[in-house]
């Protein structure tokens, strides 16, 4: 049955395997097995990815309930051509430890921005002080 | 304030659950164990703060706490047994003791089962590996588990969490004897897995019940579709049950294409759930979905929370389920137990369920295999047992170990029945390739077809309007676009017709609603309740016009531009209408057409005098309100739009309006380029012209005076329109025109036309003068400008102009 054809429907999707990136940055890849009328979604044997460079690493999940307004997007994946990726997959502790460099890096340039701003007079409030709306 | 009493839905017990606000919860013990009205001789009483004060005293307090007693079954699971948080795990001990039962069973192939649980990894592992693996910690509690661990070995045996239904009555009765020694006195039946539930005797049948597997306790979340609901067979084609109350809260969305459920099992790309499954006709499906497992199907919370979400009158997917599923008639014989339930929806849609499985051996179809005896009318159900299980239980409270074993041991039940199935004919084989498919994702269908429904259903309902085309403009029209298409490229072509399903939303029709505030007799005064259908006015706003007296200039100028943006505005709003009335014509009965005509009209003329400036005088001497809309981007646009609904006379007029200021609304466009928009309106309006209109509007462009013949040196208004590239190519358009009617028109006497040869000349003279890098690039240069030139100029002048104007465009 062609659920609504010509919109937008979460329900074709059902039973796929999805990655959904939300609002805080993760990015999760699993099985769509229910929604809602809020696109609130239920992912299945979800692995949560985490990718800094060309390494990305998977950390198994479990059952996913994910509230709508948090998703930012999501897709369906190929799952023929799921392998067919430049990136490297390595383990967790690397992935994780690569992620924290990455972060400590950003983190650092960032004081120094913000560094160089003050001196000149200048501040730009920070993404994440700010409210969301 | 006592709660809301559901009266009219069960009458066994009438009455909701109350109790005073500042009682504390948890003095009310664990009731729900007698079955008697106690308290039936106030079934009708309300309950009140009134009647309870807070601070009462130990009758009123126990008086409360009797009533309470026969309206105590949602309590259970908050009060009661289900509350009891380790209720699952004694279950599940009990379970885990069947299964331990020795039974023998080929042994399948471990690596077959763990291909299925592993869908994100991709390799494969020996399921025994895998637990030993996931044995992290020995602390387990559960004793169960560690047994099922230790084991290791995939058992079968007739009695087991799988068994089935196509095990046979032997095995089932197996069951009967642990699981009827769990108290489990007040829970009704549809507490239970239906699983247990063979269609096979009647008798068994409500031994069945009572033996089905302890309900699992769930945190109440009212008014979300129940886990598991009970899957009725069919999807809402199927004759509903006369006895209960159907609420249909919205129009069921349309779709062209009719859902194709009565068909045979599809492919695994289409969602057939088990529920269609069942529903397919001449198949011998008409078994049984559940898989031999643990599943309880309601809680009593779950079913609070159906009554609950009734009592609002919103229907989730699983009552939608129970209404609209069910199939044949009801059961002659009904368990009295099962009307004992409480939820007395409920009975009926159980009941209609049970006669699902009822009906089932009298229409099963002869099938091939016979394999087992009638007892078991297992020989439709072996067909089915080749149907993939889509249907899986709930087991998300057991520990993974242990999932993992139930769904290895269906696996083996599959296979096993697979093997015997194998000759089943064309489905059997079909159905195969099928329930491999079906087999990598034993998860499938976890939503169910009810709820994927009603999901769709809401979305639908967010679709309703009573005019499309005013609340879902761009959709619309953008469907109209693409059907214009498809229907073009269907007639060049004959290729193969796409159809394209086109979502028909509802319309629902504009009702009309009066809210009265509601007001209580005898009371003073109204409720102060403000909602969204009644807005409360909150301030008093007074607008207080503002004094003539000292406005500087500025704000005179300021105040006329925003006068001729208001023009703008409405003026827009009159020139949708009237495109749109086209539309409204088609859809309009006979009788309304005239009206309509007469309206459209009506605003056309409105849309001229705003566009022109009414004047109370005869004449309009100023094009001054016209220069002003002009002006503004928006209102040149609308002019353009707005020229083809004008008659002649009028769109003329608004040519000679803008020729005569051409000048100046050339210098104002320099910014926004957008003159250009009105060549298209303007060549359809010369095209209609006679050709003394057209001259005297080539003189309005080169602003010359109606007599005066002065040829000055330069004409600053010509130059500027040369110069410009609206102004140019109107021009060529005006130019072009003439020449069209001095052809075409040879009687006439227009070459004895001195306006128009001089026009000519003068026009000529001027093109000739501006240098060519001043001069504008036209739109389109018209290809009778070459013969209308030579025929005014001579043979110097007319290369000269050919060159300039690059009119001569590649000779053949």
């Amino acid at each position: 049955m062609n659920y609504m054809p010509g919109t937008a429907s979460l329900i074709q999707d059902i039973d796929k395997k999805h990655l959904v990136l939300l609002r805080d940055g993760r990015t999760l890849i699993g099985y769509l097995r229910s929604i809602d009328q809020f696109a609130n979604l239920v992912l299945h044997q979800t692995v949560e990815r985490i990718h800094v460079g060309k390494k990305y690493g998977d950390i198994p999940r479990g059952i996913f309930v994910v509230r709508g307004e948090n998703v930012v997007l999501l897709g369906e994946i190929d799952l023929e051509k799921e392998s067919d990726t430049p990136l490297q997959q390595v383990s967790i502790e690397e992935i994780l430890e690569e992620q924290r460099v990455e972060q400590q890096a950003k983190h650092e340039s960032e004081k120094l921005k913000v560094q160089a701003l003050k001196e000149r007079g200048l501040s730009i409030p920070r993404a994440d002080t700010l409210d969301e709306y | 304030m006592g709660w809301a009493r559901p009266g009219g839905l069960r009458p066994e017990r009438g009455l909701g659950p109350r109790r005073g606000v500042g009682s504390p919860v948890c003095s009310f013990g664990p009731r729900g164990r007698r079955d008697a009205h106690t308290a039936g001789s106030r079934p009708g009483t309300e309950m009140s703060l009134e009647d309870c004060p807070l601070d009462e005293d130990e009758d009123a307090f126990h008086a409360l706490g009797e009533e309470d007693e026969d309206i105590d079954q949602f309590n259970d699971d908050t009060f009661g047994a289900g509350a009891v948080d380790d209720d699952w795990q004694e279950a599940h001990e009990r379970l885990a003791e069947l299964e331990d039962k020795p039974a023998t069973t080929g042994e399948q192939e471990d690596g077959t089962v763990t291909d299925e649980m592993d869908l994100l990894g991709d390799h494969e592992e020996n399921l025994a590996e895998r637990l030993t693996k996931m044995v992290i910690d020995n602390e387990l509690e559960d004793p169960a588990i560690m047994q099922a661990v230790q084991t290791r070995l995939p058992v079968q045996h007739p009695g087991g969490l799988n068994s089935s239904i196509w095990d046979g009555s032997a095995v089932l009765r197996r069951i009967r004897g642990p699981l009827l020694t769990q108290e489990m006195p007040s829970v009704s039946v549809l507490d239970y897995a239906l699983p247990q539930r063979p269609p096979q005797a009647r008798d068994e049948e409500r031994d069945l019940s009572e033996r089905a597997l302890p309900r699992r306790s769930s945190s109440p979340v009212i008014g979300s579709p129940p886990v598991r609901a009970v899957p009725i067979g069919t999807p809402p084609k199927q004759a509903a049950m006369p006895n209960f109350n159907q609420q249909i809260l919205c129009p069921k969305p349309v779709h062209i294409r009719a859902p194709m459920q009565q068909r045979y099992p599809a492919p695994y790309g289409e969602r057939m759930s088990p529920n269609q499954l069942c529903s397919v006709p001449n198949s011998s499906l008409l078994g049984h979905p559940f898989p031999p497992n643990v599943t309880p199907v309601l809680t009593h919370l779950q079913r609070a929370q159906l009554l609950g979400g009734a009592q609002a009158g919103r229907m989730s997917p699983s009552q939608f389920a129970r209404i609209s599923g069910l199939v044949g008639s009801p059961l002659p014989s009904m368990n009295p137990k099962l009307l004992q339930g409480r939820v007395g929806q409920m009975v009926s849609p159980a009941s209609g369920f049970r006669a699902f499985f009822g009906a089932p051996p009298p229409p099963a179809p002869p099938s091939a295999q016979q394999q087992q005896h009638p007892p078991c009318p297992g020989s439709h159900l072996q067909n089915l047992r080749s149907q993939p299980q889509m249907f899986r239980p709930d087991t998300t409270h057991l520990h993974p170990q242990h999932r993992r074993l139930l769904h290895q041991r269906q696996q083996q039940n599959r296979n096993q029945h697979r093997n015997l199935n194998g000759s089943a004919g064309d489905r059997g084989s079909h159905r195969n390739s099928h329930q491999e498919q079906m087999q990598k994702d034993p998860y499938a269908n976890l939503m169910l077809q009810r709820e994927k429904d009603w999901v769709s259903k809401i979305q639908m309902m967010q679709l309703q309007s009573t005019d499309p085309y005013l609340d879902d403009y761009y959709y619309q029209n953008y469907f109209q676009k693409l059907e214009k298409i498809s229907a073009t490229e269907e007639m060049h072509g004959d290729g193969p017709k796409k159809e394209r399903t086109k979502l028909i939303t509802p319309q629902v029709a504009k009702l009309e609603h009066a809210y009265k505030p509601v007001q209580f007799e005898g009371s003073l005064g109204k409720l102060t309740v403000s909602s969204v259908n009644n807005p409360r006015k909150m301030i008093d706003a007074v607008v207080t016009s503002r004094s003539e007296d000292d406005e500087t200039k500025e704000k005179q100028v300021r105040d006329k531009r925003r006068q001729t943006l208001v023009t703008i505005e409405k003026t827009y709003s009159l020139l949708l209408d009237v495109e749109d009335y086209e539309r409204r014509y088609l859809l309009s009965l006979e009788g309304e057409r005239p009206a309509l005509m007469e309206e459209r009209k009506q605003k056309i003329c409105d849309m001229y005098d705003n566009l022109r400036g009414k004047m109370p005088s005869q004449d309009r001497p100023s094009d001054d309100h016209f220069v002003q809309i002009m002006c503004i981007r928006k209102g040149k646009r609308l002019v353009a739009r707005t020229l083809p609904f004008l008659s002649t006379e009028q769109a003329a007029d608004i040519l000679m309006a803008t020729a005569r200021n051409l000048p100046f609304l050339i210098k104002k466009d320099a910014q926004d380029e957008v003159l250009p928009c009105l060549l298209r309106p303007f060549s359809h309006v010369l095209y209609h012209l006679p050709l003394g209109t057209v001259t005297s509007l080539l003189q309005q462009l080169a602003n010359l005076p109606h007599s005066a013949t002065a040829l000055a040196p330069a004409n600053l208004h010509l130059s500027a329109v040369l110069q410009n590239k609206f102004g140019l190519s109107l021009l060529y358009l005006v130019l072009s025109r003439g020449e069209e009617l001095q052809s075409s028109d040879a009687a006439t006497e227009l070459m004895q036309d001195n306006q128009w040869t001089e026009l000519m000349l003068m026009a000529t003279r001027e093109l000739l003068r501006i240098p060519q890098a001043a001069l504008a690039k036209p739109v389109s240069t018209p290809s009778n400008l070459l013969a209308l030139f030579s025929r005014y100029v001579d043979q110097q002048k007319l290369n000269l102009l050919e060159t300039k104007l690059q009119l001569v465009q590649g000779i053949r």
